[in-house]
């Protein structure tokens, strides 16, 4: 029995061990937000955060999260109002939106760890991220804007 | 199909020669126990309900007593908000308030006639069709509130949801709430007054596209994400070759030892469109898909397991050496042996472009189960239900009309899911349980080897100049697999000499430029279809046939000793048959001068450039003679002689695609479309290896990744043009545009698609 | 005179056989009925503490096992061996061992019936503990783990060197019997450190390289060596890493599993630090800091956050072949870049891997291992994972990445790196 955390509860799961976590949220949990892309971490549709960190779900095995905190793109807001997902919003990002989850969950990662990233910042990490509908103009605007976003409510808030 | 009893007396229809006819059932409410994306806004894809009873002017939307009104698209969303444009079109015309509309992607039914997405040609087909559907509302309402009122319809004005006079305001809402029955023949229709397209308020205007929201919370659903209670999981086992290969045995001992596991089938397939596959059945996917690898089979092989990219090539060569092979096109005049016999000079050219796969993101899936009133329900994203629907009926050996083909969002689409042969699988098992719910999801490897891949291609042109190097004629002989021959030979026209061609196979062939006799041949390559079944892929024939075009029109440019910008520009001339007609070809030539013109002038054509680094322009139609989409690519690049890598520094896009319903969604359209372009030019492409693809996921398959992306910039020429396409028309003068820089740049001309960095370093050893 | 010298040579063989028997014959230490009472909760808190520090359960525990009950496989140069249940169960375990009986285990490597256990038990730096020390890790186990009968497998180790009695001549020859010994040119910190390190942590049982005959090579002490398929780096001067290890990075590293500039602790590490050294306190995971620190040679005053080995090592990311025209760079930049990507400042949890130890050891192993199997949440950095690549990638792929890497960190190829791609796809996997 797999124990963890997802979006701040406490969760089980009565699966084989080395099922990937990808199908737990998906099928057992049925949290179909976070998708499946290529099942050998290149495209990044799949991607969590476990700890926090962007993490691709479709090659960890659920046994290797036990007692970890996974955080998908449903609960990466309470109101879907992540900065990133007010800028990717109203830059209208998404075409087919299919990769959305995942670009937007390894772009909250990148801002946390670079809250100013500059376009190599962006290239290196969004680079594993495939969006075959190939909206990365305003995926990288939109990224911009929320690190801009982000810093302006931080001054606001410490003036 | 089962159906609530309908209530109420409001805007009920009479089935009959009346246009409108009641929208299906789920704008009553019809209940939904299962997940599927009909209305891409809502919270979990539910239609929400009407409130009250409903009106519907027209089959296309109805509008209830909140006045709220619900747009039935039947196109498939799939990235290019089409949904949300379609129903500007609407709203404008109907003068609703934006704020009222939802949209309804609907399940498949004969209602709604001819269901495809593709071609690019949603907006530029549902234009008329919309703005009469709007019109035949704001007739309607207009009337009621006129009688209401005791005055006359002519001082009526309707505007943002309302009804207006000097007798004061009726909201759309308080209108069906009296009662509207008011209905409107074809004929009518054809004939209601529309607005003048000066007056259009929301299309032309931004607006966020109403699937945005919930792609970015996960919330959208795609057909993968179906689920249905009792259903099983199921994985394919695909044969060695695409047809003609045939199940022997098969060991499914090892499978047996994985938990969850059920059974392994062979599948039986009337409709010839899995011939070869077994499905393994297991209670969850992550058991099926580990079954399915531990499954031993043994086939006879389909005679094609020894096909591999050279034998296409070749063939095709061969195949466009024999001058009586193909179908011929209406050019105005073919006859073009008189001017090469007297030509001064003559250049000729082969072009190849590589099998490329859809790698769309959403794995291909089905869903499919017989529900209690004996209804087949397919639940996946669909571009071409209409297609579909025929082959579905042959494998289940059921009336299409006990079929229906649930809709969802297409998590990415680009053409191959025109081609629903992937729903075969699904309901077969299906059918073999005995319509017990059977979810089909292909792992990526899968997906990519049973692709309908865009199909390699073999292109030579000529062109014959006289003593001022001046064209005097060009030829164009074009082979690939034929998509539509396979798929829907009934679209295939006849050429002028009799044969049938596939549009999609040789569109951009026959452009715009005034050369002379001008001989366009389309030959089928008959090796390919026999190997795989080829694909449209996003641009189509216009994709590659403007790869060789657009090169070959530099090179003879530089035959002629001209800036390859003025020979283009020189040979636009919008007169006879490139005038072009209305509606929406209206300016011909003319137009596609004016994009060149505007391409030009982004870049900052003539300007001098850095070492290595050159300008390259280029320039297509979009799609098709009938909708042209004129679009034109100038890029800069920089090619780095060590190690044979190019760089695109700049590409960017002028487009003249009529009006423009959602600018912000058009743009997103050609900023895809263009690096979908460059991405063919430069990073993927793939080749058939003994008869199947040679790659099989992202780790060696290489499309365009965010780090590669340019400076992109669209611009639009404004128009007041009825509206052509814009999914695909920016993906073809890229790759052209791109190779044509290459050889300004560096002085190696390279005819082959992808320019890998080994063929440009090998060319500028050759050189 | 050839008889007189063969008789000479046999009688001295014979003699000294006797007197080895003698050295090698331990008598058995009668059985005890267990007791628990007598001891303090202090003292057996102590204990507690201690059998952490000394993680005993980790290979005294077997994979999804309960703790203490033994069977734990270890794979050797000399043959698969599997460890002892040392919970208090008086048939299976060591309930009827006195606690001189557990403290000549501790100390000498002789069970209570009097034969010699295999020196994968390191009681040579048990030894090094104080009484009082052994004592309390006695209690701790008679009064508050849970007995399980669980018998011990059988060895698999080949004859002759299956036979206990060798054990001793092992001893004889390689065993450390020194008790602790203050330094009393170091602080009394530096000694905690010592204490610590040296005797209940055993640091050197993995990271001193031994000989052919499995003996720990006590001239080069901390040197590096392989265990259990990986390598258990140097913790010298000797060390390949490129920053140098300070006392603060050892404490990072053993509080938080990772340390930015060096890497992670995986493998047989991991429990090392999570189920083991984690449940020390502060005072004495900074002593051991320091006392690594100093066997490091470094200077606790270096940042290496400005150092241009770090900077150079950052701006490496960019100097690489383009992704085009390599498949290592390729398959970093789409499967690994997004998390291991830093920017001009090392983030913690961003491991830069061209800094760490792994693309640096002579040894392929450890950065095999991790990208074959990842990490796990109780692994590195608590509640962070790294997935594995085992199912995903082909050995053509790792290969071409851990060249990638190799290469981006300033180091020779690995010879035959491909090969040693496939050997450690297909070892026993440490399993903790």
């Amino acid at each position: 029995m797999a124990k963890f955390i997802l979006n701040g509860k406490p969760m089980t799961a009565d699966v084989e061990s080395d099922t990937p976590l990808l199908w737990v949220i998906r099928d057992e949990l049925d949290m179909t937000g976070t998708k499946f892309g290529c099942g050998i971490g290149t495209c990044g549709a799949c991607t969590v955060h476990v700890g926090g960190r962007a993490t691709r779900s479709c090659i960890t095995p659920i046994s290797s999260v036990e007692g970890a905190e996974i955080t998908t793109i449903e609960g990466l807001s309470e109101k879907g109002d992540h900065p990133l997902q007010i800028s990717w919003q109203k830059l209208q990002v998404p075409q087919c939106g299919y990769c959305q989850s995942g670009q937007i969950m390894q772009a909250a990662a990148l801002l946390k760890d670079i809250p100013e990233p500059s376009d190599k910042d962006i290239d290196a990490v969004m680079g594993g991220n495939l969006c075959r509908c190939m909206t990365y103009v305003r995926i990288r605007s939109a990224i911009h804007e929320a690190a801009n976003a982000i810093k302006e409510s931080n001054d606001e808030q410490t003036a | 199909m089962s159906r609530l009893p309908k209530r109420g007396s409001a805007g009920i229809t009479r089935r009959g020669f009346l246009i409108a006819m009641t929208a299906v059932g789920v704008s009553f409410g019809f209940p939904r126990h299962l997940m599927a994306a009909m209305d891409p806004a809502s919270p979990d894809g539910k239609v929400l309900p009407s409130e009250g009873d409903i009106y519907e002017p027209s089959l296309w939307y109805s509008i209830d007593t909140a006045g709220k009104i619900k747009v039935n698209i039947m196109r498939s969303e799939m990235g290019q908000h089409v949904g949300t444009a379609i129903a500007r079109i609407l709203a404008d015309e109907l003068e609703a308030s934006w704020d009222d509309i939802e949209i309804i992607h609907v399940d498949s039914d004969p209602r709604w006639g001819y269901m495809v997405t593709g071609g690019s040609w949603s907006i530029s087909q549902s234009w008329p069709v919309y703005r009469q559907a709007g019109a035949a509302g704001r007739t309607a309402l207009i009337e009621a509130a006129a009688k209401k009122w005791g005055i006359a319809a002519k001082d009526c004005k309707a505007s943002n949801g309302k009804i207006i006079s000097t007798k004061g305001e009726l909201s759309y809402g308080e209108l069906v709430t009296m009662g509207l029955t008011r209905q409107f023949t074809e004929e009518e229709l054809k004939t209601l007054p529309l607005k003048p397209n000066a007056d259009l308020k929301l299309v032309g205007q931004q607006v966020t596209s109403l699937d945005i929201a919930n792609k970015t919370n996960g919330k959208t659903i795609f057909g993968i994400d179906a689920k249905v209670d009792g259903m099983v999981y199921a994985n394919p086992i695909l044969p060695p070759t695409r047809y003609g290969s045939k199940v022997v045995k098969f060991d499914d001992s090892a499978a047996k030892a994985v938990k969850g596991y059920q059974q392994t089938i062979v599948l039986d397939d009337a409709s010839g469109s899995v011939p070869g596959w077994l499905m393994v059945i297991a209670s969850s996917f992550n058991a099926a898909q580990k079954a399915s690898k531990l499954v031993k089979v043994t086939w006879d092989a389909g005679k094609t397991a020894n096909v591999s990219e050279a034998d296409i090539i070749a063939h095709g060569q061969k195949l466009l050496g024999d001058q009586t092979k193909g179908s011929i096109l209406d050019t105005g005049n073919a006859d073009t042996e008189p001017a090469f016999a007297s030509a001064k000079s003559t250049i000729a050219e082969e072009y190849i472009t590589s099998t490329v796969l859809h790698a769309q993101m959403e794995p291909l899936n089905a869903l499919v189960f017989k529900n209690q009133d004996g209804i087949w329900e397919v639940h996946s994203g669909c571009q071409w239900q209409s297609l579909t629907l025929p082959v579905l009926a042959t494998a289940l050996g059921e009336e299409e009309a006990n079929i229906v083909i649930r809709s969802y969002m297409l998590g990415g689409g680009f053409g191959r899911r025109l081609n629903g042969d992937y729903t075969i699988p699904a309901a077969l098992t299906s059918k073999a349980l005995g319509g017990k719910p059977v979810k089909m999801v292909m792992m990526r490897p899968q997906d990519m080897l049973f692709d309908s891949a865009r199909s390699a291609s073999v292109q030579q042109l000529k062109m014959a100049f006289d003593d001022k190097k001046a064209v005097t004629a060009m030829e164009h002989h074009a082979t690939a697999g034929w998509p539509t021959q396979v798929l829907a030979p009934g679209f295939m026209p006849k050429g002028t000499n009799g044969e049938p061609y596939d549009p999609f196979s040789i569109a951009g062939a026959d452009h715009w430029y005034t050369v002379g006799a001008q001989k366009v041949r389309a030959v089928s390559n008959d090796l390919a279809i026999a190997t795989f079944r080829p694909g449209w892929l996003r641009s189509v024939g216009p994709g590659w046939t403007g790869w060789a075009v657009e090169s070959f029109m530099d090179e003879a440019a530089h035959h002629a000793g001209k800036d390859p910008l003025q020979f283009r520009l020189d040979m636009l001339i919008a007169e006879g048959r490139n005038a072009g007609s209305t509606p929406v070809a209206e300016g011909g030539a003319a137009r596609q001068a004016a994009v060149l013109k505007k391409a030009a002038e982004m870049i900052g054509w003539g300007t001098p450039q850095a070492k290595d680094t050159a300008l390259g322009i280029a320039s297509t139609f979009g799609q098709e003679r009938d909708m042209p989409t004129w679009v034109s690519c100038a890029v800069q690049v920089h090619v780095d002689k060590s190690n044979g890598i190019v760089n695109v520094q700049k590409l960017y896009i002028a487009i003249d695609a009529g009006i423009i319903v959602d600018p912000n969604g058009a743009e997103a359209q050609c900023q895809g479309a263009a690096l979908w372009g460059l991405s063919m030019a430069l990073y993927e492409g793939t080749e058939l290896l003994n008869g199947q693809y040679k790659d099989s996921n992202f780790d060696t398959y290489t499309p365009l990744r965010l780090g590669q992306t340019p400076d992109v910039k669209i611009e639009f020429i404004p128009s007041k043009m009825p509206p052509s396409g814009l999914g695909e028309p920016a993906v073809t003068p890229v790759a052209p545009a791109i190779a044509n820089a290459i050889y300004q740049a560096v002085g190696v001309r390279l005819r082959k698609i992808p320019m890998k960095p080994s063929d440009v370093k090998s060319a500028l050893t050759k050189a | 005179m050839l008889k007189r010298i063969v008789y000479g040579v046999c009688g001295a063989a014979i003699v000294g056989l006797g007197i080895f028997s003698i050295y090698a014959w331990h008598p058995a230490i009668d059985p005890v009925e267990p007791t628990q009472t007598d001891y303090s909760p202090h003292v057996i808190e102590q204990g507690k503490v201690l059998a952490a520090a000394g993680y005993c359960s980790t290979c005294h525990t077997p994979p999804g096992g309960t703790a203490y009950a033994g069977n734990y496989e270890m794979h050797t140069d000399f043959g698969t061996i599997y460890s002892s249940n040392i919970t208090p169960d008086v048939e299976t375990g060591i309930g009827s061992w006195s606690q001189a009986a557990f403290a000549r285990a501790m100390r000498t490597g002789v069970s209570r019936d009097g034969h010699h256990l295999l020196p994968a038990f390191p009681y040579e730096h048990f030894n090094k503990m104080t009484d009082d020390d052994i004592n309390a890790i006695y209690a701790y186990i008679m009064t508050s783990v849970p007995a399980v009968n669980q018998a011990k497998k059988d060895n698999g180790i080949p004859f002759p060197l299956n036979i206990r009695w060798f054990q001793a001549g092992w001893k004889l020859l390689f065993a450390d019997t020194q008790p602790f010994e203050i330094n009393s040119q170091q602080s009394a910190e530096w000694n905690r450190g010592a204490y610590l390190a040296e005797g209940i942590a055993h640091c050197g049982a993995c990271h001193t390289p031994r000989n052919a005959l499995g003996g720990e090579k006590y001239a080069q002490m901390y040197q590096g060596a392989a265990i259990d398929g990986w390598i258990a780096p140097s913790l010298t001067s000797t060390s390949t890493s490129p920053l140098p290890w300070r006392a603060q990075d050892f404490y990072e590293y053993l509080t938080t599993g990772n340390s930015p500039y060096h890497g992670s602790a995986a493998g047989p590490m991991a429990p090392v630090m999570h189920k083991g050294l984690s449940a020390l306190p502060d005072s004495d995971i900074e002593a051991i800091s320091g006392y690594f620190a100093e066997i490091a040679g470094t200077n606790n005053t270096d940042e290496p956050d400005s150092s241009s080995t770090l900077q150079a090592a950052i701006a490496a990311q960019d100097q690489q072949p383009d992704q085009r025209i390599d498949q290592g760079a390729r398959l970093y930049a789409t499967a690994c870049q997004a998390c291991h990507y830093n920017s001009d400042q090392l983030v913690k949890g961003r491991p830069l891997i061209t800094i760490g130890s792994a693309t640096h050891l002579n040894d392929p192993s450890n950065l095999i291992n991790v990208i074959l199997d990842g990490v796990r949440s109780d692994q590195g950095i608590s509640g962070v994972v790294m997935p594995g690549f085992r199912d995903a990638l082909n050995d053509d792929d790792i290969t071409a990445i851990a060249a990638y890497l190799r290469q981006a960190a300033g180091e020779n190829t690995w010879p035959k790196l491909q090969q040693k791609v496939g050997e450690i796809r297909n070892q026993p996997r440490f399993e903790h």
